[in-house]
């Protein structure tokens, strides 16, 4: 009598959290995937098109621009944070004066409003009046940079991504050198390695399962992020900044800037799902590619 | 003392040298912001010099009263300090019960916990959240935005059930036997016993809800009144009035972005600690 009445109160103490999660976080799932099989612009009965919106996915070049922008956002983001995020975190390691005010400064974007901070961008890199535009023009550059324009909007936006991202994979690989015998590098100097010799040797086998476990992290947040083009671009000039979430975010909720579009729910499901496929595909060939890796060493 | 005054060498100089200068390029939007949100109009866009002239604090007051900033700030804590609370409360219950007791579905309460917080389809979940809360009548409130982000609370559960497992199970267990009931030793012993636990949760929740943009951007494309900072300063960049306002702008990203830098300033031991700890694991 008494156990089942703990039960039940046990289950009622999850019920909340359970009720809430199978609404808004489940039920949404099934509900793209029922939707991806439909043509239904938001009124009048859903129609049922089969594998259509897939068809039509695998001929739009929008998607696949999408697509190649994402990988080249993400990747460009990646390969400048890793690196950078390790070296901060290698110089901050040693005992040093001023490395709490160091790591305080590094990890405070990570603690600000992607949105709000792109506005704060918007000011500073704006082609006409920015404010690294006047810099430049101070400098003797009276032309500036269109860094909004077709041919460096990418760049801004993954310059911008690496601000934001960098002190928070900083901290990550601190967490990870700081389980690392100090012991291991006074011997390693001792027998006359370099401080390059002992980073490679050391440090990175060392740091391995942190590492992989960071760069999974890093690599599916940098698939997904789409905030901060959204508020900067809208995907423009020319769907040059256009990612797969983004896309998937202008079927649903068409922005005002951009032509008059029709909300396309169901298509737009479909693309949410490719675009979750894709990422998870790029995950798994990240953990196969790891493991072996992991193997060589 | 210490390795960096005992040998100033070459490599130490030029690897301090690289600090600093990281830390001016991360700190320089950040300032650019402040110093920008005292300068007026003209002198933004005519390239003044690095101070402001005239230290115009007018621009908060015009776009506290004038640009609505106000009824965004109040609307941003509402959901920031609704969102916080809801997430605590229901993430705790969950994580109690899931830690010291067994239930029937109780692992397939935890995989769907866990299954939430690695499939992502992006905006798509928006439009079923929506028509929910149109469902329930909640979507010209921010009620709606708010029971979503509680939804949202994987993170939060796994956190504190892995704070939770550090209480020892006698304290709980003696309570029991002195007759104290589920719900009482959950309020009088397990929460005082969380409260570090409750307390570095509550800093994440709140700074992403405070943070949030997509989620009440849409919820209150057609209801201005319910903006939060985030969309209302957005609504900024593609507003109607054709004359950029970069001054306004300034200021209300810093009325957004000043709390936050506060509150990361007197406890950024815990954010520290907490995002290093994710790794540990």
């Amino acid at each position: 009598m008494h156990r089942t009445r703990i039960k039940l109160e046990a289950v009622a103490f999850t019920l909340p959290s359970l009720l809430l999660t199978l609404a808004l976080g489940i039920y949404p799932i099934f509900w793209a995937i029922r939707y991806m099989f439909y043509e239904y612009a938001g009124y009048g009965t859903p129609k049922f098109v089969g594998l259509y919106n897939f068809e039509r996915l695998y001929h739009d070049e929008r998607f696949w621009n999408a697509v190649t922008n994402t990988l080249v956002y993400a990747g460009g983001k990646l390969l400048v944070t890793l690196p950078l995020s390790l070296l901060l975190a290698v110089l901050l390691n040693r005992r040093m004066r001023g490395a709490g005010l160091f790591k305080t400064i590094f990890f405070m974007p990570t603690v600000l409003s992607a949105s709000v901070m792109s506005i704060v961008f918007y000011v500073i890199f704006n082609s006409y009046n920015g404010m690294i535009n006047q810099l430049l023009q101070q400098l003797g550059w009276s032309r500036g940079v269109e860094w909004l324009g077709a041919n460096y909007a990418m760049l801004t936006m993954i310059l911008i991504a690496i601000w934001g991202a960098v002190g928070n994979y900083m901290l990550l690989f601190l967490a990870g050198l700081q389980g690392i015998p100090r012991d291991i590098y006074e011997s390693a100097s001792i027998d006359g390695a370099r401080p390059v010799q002992q980073f490679f040797y050391i440090t990175i086998p060392m740091l391995g399962p942190v590492l992989q476990m960071v760069m999974l992290l890093a690599i599916t947040v940098s698939l997904k992020g789409y905030e901060s083009i959204m508020v900067l671009t809208q995907g423009g000039p020319f769907g040059k900044t256009d990612v797969m979430f983004l896309y998937v975010y202008k079927m649903f909720f068409p922005v005002a800037s951009t032509t008059a579009e029709v909300q396309q729910f169901g298509y737009g499901s479909a693309v949410g799902f490719a675009a979750a496929l894709l990422i998870g595909a790029v995950t798994l060939i990240y953990f196969y590619a790891s493991k072996k890796l992991n193997s060589l060493y | 003392m210490n390795r960096w005054s005992k040998r100033p060498s070459g490599a130490n100089v030029l690897a301090g040298a690289f600090l600093v200068l990281v830390a001016v390029v991360i700190l320089y939007p950040v300032l650019m912001a402040v110093l920008g949100s005292f300068k007026t109009n003209a002198e933004l866009s005519g390239g003044g010099s690095f101070w402001p002239a005239h230290w115009q604090f007018a621009n908060y007051s015009k776009a506290w009263k004038g640009a609505n900033f106000a009824r965004f700030s109040w609307n941003s804590l509402f959901v920031s300090v609704a969102a916080t609370a809801g997430t605590l409360i229901v993430a705790a219950m969950a994580a109690y019960a899931a830690d010291r007791r067994d239930f029937p579905g109780k692992r397939l309460a935890i995989a769907i916990q866990a299954s939430t917080m690695f499939i992502s389809i992006g905006a798509v979940v928006l439009k079923p959240q929506f028509d929910l809360m149109v469902a329930v009548g909640l979507h010209r409130t921010l009620w709606g935005v708010v029971l979503i982000l509680i939804a949202g609370h994987a993170g939060t559960y796994f956190m504190l059930a892995s704070f939770m497992r550090s209480i020892p199970r006698d304290l709980d267990e003696a309570a029991m036997i002195d007759g104290s009931g589920f719900f009482r030793t959950f309020r009088s012993i397990i929460l005082p016993l969380l409260k570090p636990g409750l307390g570095v949760a509550g800093l994440f929740v709140f700074r992403s809800a405070w943070n949030e943009y997509i989620l009440p951007s849409v919820f209150t494309m057609t209801n201005p009144k319910l903006q939060t900072l985030t969309v209302g300063l957005a609504n900024l960049r593609y507003g109607v009035s054709a004359a950029m306002q970069t001054d306004l702008m300034l200021a209300g990203a810093c009325i957004s972005l000043l709390p936050l830098l506060l509150v990361y300033l007197l406890a950024n031991k815990s954010f520290v600690q907490v995002t290093a700890g994710s790794v540990k694991g």
